[in-house]
């Protein structure tokens, strides 16, 4: 439309305009002087969506406090402590609590360890078809949900699965691989490697290779540079993958249920038995509302004490 | 790398394939059984099961259900997730641990109660019977997943850089689209394939939201075994595989799969 | 007791008298209107049932036959009966429409809804006259449910651990040779009245005395036996894992039949029987709930009780149906009084009130 010359005003580029008006929008909307309270707007939908299990807490918690009656199967009227003093007074609630912790600690220690390996080598391995196999390979398992897996697991580890006929050959009687409790922390493992490479390679990706090389060429063997200097890098990210691996663990119902042979309970187990096969809702809330705050309280500990890790490198500003 | 550690960390890398991988395999072989049960070796080979799944409507529907609350679940999560990782990142606030262990709840309520939970308040407010509180729910139990990847990948982002970008004149907005987010992209796919993957195969919580009208698949699948375990379930995680290396490999061309391990 | 069980007895041979006699009345008033008068029918309703052979039997009985009969569709929820108790509870508490019309219910799991109030009642279906006594829920008032069938809790086995013929006794399971080899429900549902006997106990004591019943399965718990559900428990047995398991029959049944090496029994001191039933969930349209109750009523006709009861493999609650040829004589399908004098029945109220405090003491023994 206009004529081509040397006198052409130079345009404004449309998405600058818009992005003008953007700018300005937001000046309006959160004015600079709100600048400081930015990471509160961030943060907010998130503690909202969350909210919702707070407000689904909310009504757990009412339930833990009435009683079910067995002649009516209606829960009580009037609020009582009674379904939490039988939960403390239970000792099989004890038993399964104490596994759960101990498996979720024994399962965090384990999966760290391979986690560590698996995103090492995925970070450095040179060859880009390795790596891509490395990460399809991680994957995977997410697409046969856990009953067929464990179904899986049955036919590789049962009585005359794969592992025991192999065995055989060798001449080695058949024994029990499976429906025991380092069955269930095998598969716990297995379950949660995944998630702890994911969030172990971003911490690992910020180590140069050059502070390996450098700490070698000063005469350091690798397990000393391993001990020296990998790990106290990687300490963030190795907070992040076991904080969510121990909670996770903490709170699995399903491993222990299918490899466990219904002997390996965990507390989630025994929430769901409340919840599910007795209908004592009260109960298992109670149950659940206990699992809530004991796993906040070491989750919390373990923030005061390390830090947050990789979860939130907060404050670097 | 010295020979030691090679094979000390290669050693670990191959019992962790083999972990991962041997009963995908393992249930892979058996969705090719002539028999009806699932076995492996499979009793001859057959393509039977694969018919019956092609066949079965019910099926495909639920499919479709499970990829709508995935697509739902992850919508809601990015915008959620990555602004919360960057708050939990790139800002000073206060009380950080009491708001670590609150977005910690996810993870630190057995599933069970969430469920539960979810199904009263979602009750309360009658919109129980449509997909979105499904997704929603997913997006829920998962949150601190994607929340972490962004703020783990914002880590390796310098601050100077933002400040870099306003003093040469970007706007908040401006510094926000060009300079932040492209930083923290790795997180954020991350974050949001897990988020995905996750709520296609979520069951427990969705059982407790979804009725008969608007079942998943993994809560179909769940259902669906009373008495013996069929090869058709075997067939039907084939065909999901099959599906998640095309759109792996549909990823890698279109952005390439480097991107999860980069940091810029 | 037993007898109960085929004869109709004496208030529903009267009750049928006076619905017959209602019959003639309406029969008198032109067909059409009552036609007219049916409350409009919903495009579909949702039964939940359970998966497998168990959802083949109810469709190929009761739910095609319904459709073609009245051209409401059925749809199947096949969320497990405690997994749908409490969405049912939740969305009658909170005055929503439930998600399923009817409820395909252990009798134990339908009597704390029926206590609780969350059942419509069912006393005026018209082909309740012509049902057995165990039809009838006990220790309620009316029909809030209706129960359809027994079934047996059996001990089943694989033949190749027992060459010398079925095992004849629960205490079998004690045989060191079997450590690691027996499976029993993950709440020892089926096991406990077996396990009172076995343990020396007396049937009658239950509830107030089962010291017994713990007695014989802390016995049983150190041979390590292995706890599951039933697809567990098929999975095991074709996988060699087990030997011996407390199960229902009509899963062993469904798993031998696919060609699973498998026999079940009922060993001398009994095993346990028990009954299922349907119910309505309160708070469902009036037209729906209208064809709800028709389906219920038409699943304790006869025709559909042959046909669901045969895919079953179990005894219903109509006089003369004819058992499965593969089940004449079987133990587990007791159709006359002397096979069901070898069977355990508690009453459902002994069982709903004291439920929770077996399965707790049972998991204590298990996971100790």
């Amino acid at each position: 439309m206009s004529e081509p010359g040397p006198k052409q005003d130079f345009r404004y580029p449309l998405h600058w305009r818009l992005m003008d008006g953007v700018e300005r929008l937001a000046d309006i909307v959160w004015p600079r002087s709100m600048a400081r309270h930015t990471g509160w707007l961030f943060i907010a939908p998130a503690l909202l969506l969350v909210g919702l299990l707070v407000l689904g807490l909310v009504q757990i918690a009412d339930s833990s406090l009435r009683v079910l009656d067995t002649a009516t199967f209606l829960p009580s009227e009037d609020w009582s402590l009674t379904n939490y003093e039988k939960a403390l007074g239970t000792k099989v609630y004890l038993t399964v609590a104490w596994r759960s912790v101990s498996a979720a600690a024994l399962t965090t220690v384990l999966t760290l360890i391979l986690a560590f390996a698996y995103a090492y080598a995925l970070v450095r391995v040179r060859k880009a078809w390795i790596r891509k196999a490395l990460l399809i390979t991680l994957f995977l398992p997410f697409f046969i949900g856990q009953v067929v897996r464990a179904y899986g697991w049955l036919i590789i580890l049962g009585n005359s699965g794969m592992v025991n006929e192999a065995l055989g050959l060798i001449g080695v009687a058949p024994m029990r691989l499976l429906f025991n409790y380092g069955a269930v922390i095998f598969g716990l493992v297995q379950y949660m490697l995944p998630f702890a490479v994911l969030l172990l390679v971003p911490a690992l990706t910020a180590i140069p290779e050059e502070t390996e090389t450098a700490a070698g060429s000063l005469g350091a063997s690798w397990p000393r540079i391993f001990w020296h200097v990998l790990l106290p890098m990687a300490k963030p990210g190795l907070i992040g993958a076991g904080l969510v691996v121990f909670t996770l663990t903490l709170t699995d119902f399903a491993v222990p249920a299918m490899l466990g042979g219904g002997s390996q309970d965990f507390i989630a187990n025994a929430i769901y038995d409340q919840f599910f096969r007795t209908a004592d809702q009260g109960l298992g809330a109670a149950l659940a509302l206990m699992l809530v705050a004991a796993g906040s309280i070491l989750v919390g500990l373990v923030f005061m004490v390390f830090g947050a890790g990789t979860l939130a490198m907060g404050g670097r500003k | 790398m010295s020979r030691s550690q090679k094979i000390t960390i290669w050693g670990l890398v191959w019992f962790s394939i083999i972990t991962l991988s041997l009963p995908t395999l393992v249930v892979l072989g058996a969705s090719l059984t002539a028999g009806n049960m699932v076995a492996f070796p499979p009793q001859g080979l057959s393509l039977q099961w694969y018919e019956k799944i092609a066949l079965a409507r019910d099926l495909q529907q639920a499919f479709l259900r499970s990829l709508i609350v995935a697509a739902i679940c992850t919508a809601v999560a990015i915008p959620v997730g990555t602004l919360a990782g960057l708050a939990l990142s790139r800002f000073r606030l206060r009380f950080t641990t009491a708001i670590q262990v609150y977005l910690l709840l996810p993870f630190t309520i057995p599933l069970i109660g969430s469920g539960i939970g979810l199904m009263l308040v979602f009750g309360q407010w009658h919109v129980l019977g449509s997909l979105w509180p499904v997704g929603i729910a997913c997006a829920v139990i998962n949150l601190p997943f994607i929340i972490w990847s962004v703020s783990s990948s914002a880590v390796l982002l310098d601050p100077d850089l933002e400040l870099a970008a306003q003093s040469c004149g970007a706007g908040r907005v401006q510094t926000f689209f060009h300079v932040t987010l492209p930083a923290v992209m790795p997180g954020v796919i991350t974050g949001s394939l897990l988020m995905f993957i996750l709520a296609m195969n979520e069951f427990l919580v969705s059982l407790l939201l979804v009725d008969a009208r608007i079942v998943t698949l993994p809560v179909l699948i769940y259902n669906s075994i009373r008495s013996i375990i069929t090869p058709d379930l075997a067939a039907v995680s084939v065909v999901f595989i099959v599906i998640a290396l095309a759109v792996i490999w549909l990823l890698d061309r279109l952005v390439g799969l480097e991107i999860f391990l980069k940091s810029k | 007791m037993t007898n109960m069980l085929y004869r109709p007895n004496r208030r529903a041979l009267l009750r049928g008298t006076a619905a017959a006699g209602a019959a003639a009345l309406m029969g008198t008033l032109p067909g059409r209107l009552m036609a007219q008068d049916a409350p409009a029918k919903p495009a579909e309703i949702i039964v939940r049932a359970w998966g497998g052979s168990w959802v083949e039997a109810l469709k190929k009985g009761v739910s095609d036959p319904f459709t073609a009969a009245t051209g409401i569709q059925v749809r199947h929820d096949l969320t497990e009966d405690n997994e749908i108790q409490p969405k049912v509870w939740a969305a009658v508490a909170q005055g929503r429409v439930p998600p399923i019309h009817i409820n395909w219910d252990t009798t134990t799991n339908a009597t704390k809804s029926a206590l609780r109030g969350v059942t419509e009642d069912l006393s005026d279906l018209s082909n309740l006259a012509g049902t057995t006594d165990l039809a009838k829920p006990v220790g309620l008032d009316g029909y809030p449910i209706v129960n359809t069938y027994g079934y047996v809790y059996v001990l089943a086995y694989r033949p190749e651990a027992f060459p010398d013929g079925a095992p004849t006794s629960w205490k079998a399971m004690l045989d060191p040779k079997f450590r690691g080899r027996i499976a029993l429900y993950n709440d020892g549902i089926g096991f406990h009245f077996p396990a009172q006997v076995a343990g020396g106990g007396k049937l009658e004591d239950i509830p107030a005395n089962m010291q017994a019943a713990w007695d014989f399965i802390a016995q049983v718990k150190e041979q390590q036996p292995l706890l599951g559900e039933d697809p567990d428990f098929t999975a095991w047995f074709q996988n060699g894992e087990i030997d011996l398991a407390c199960t229902i029959s009509t899963n062993a049944r469904e798993a031998k039949k696919n060609g699973v090496d498998l026999a079940w029994t009922v060993p001398e001191e009994g095993a346990k029987f028990d009954t299922d039933g349907l119910w309505i969930p309160k708070g469902l349209p009036e037209n729906e709930l209208y064809w709800a109750k028709e389906y219920i009523n038409f699943a304790i006709s006869k025709d559909a009780q042959q046909v669901w009861c045969d895919g079953l493999g179990l005894p219903g609650v109509v006089p003369g149906l004819t058992p499965p040829a593969d089940l004449v004589d079987d133990p587990s399908y007791p159709d006359t009084p002397e096979e069901m004098s070898h069977l355990i029945r508690i009453s459902t109220k002994v069982q709903v009130e004291n439920e929770s405090e077996w399965f707790g003491k049972f998991k204590e023994i298990m996971q100790g």
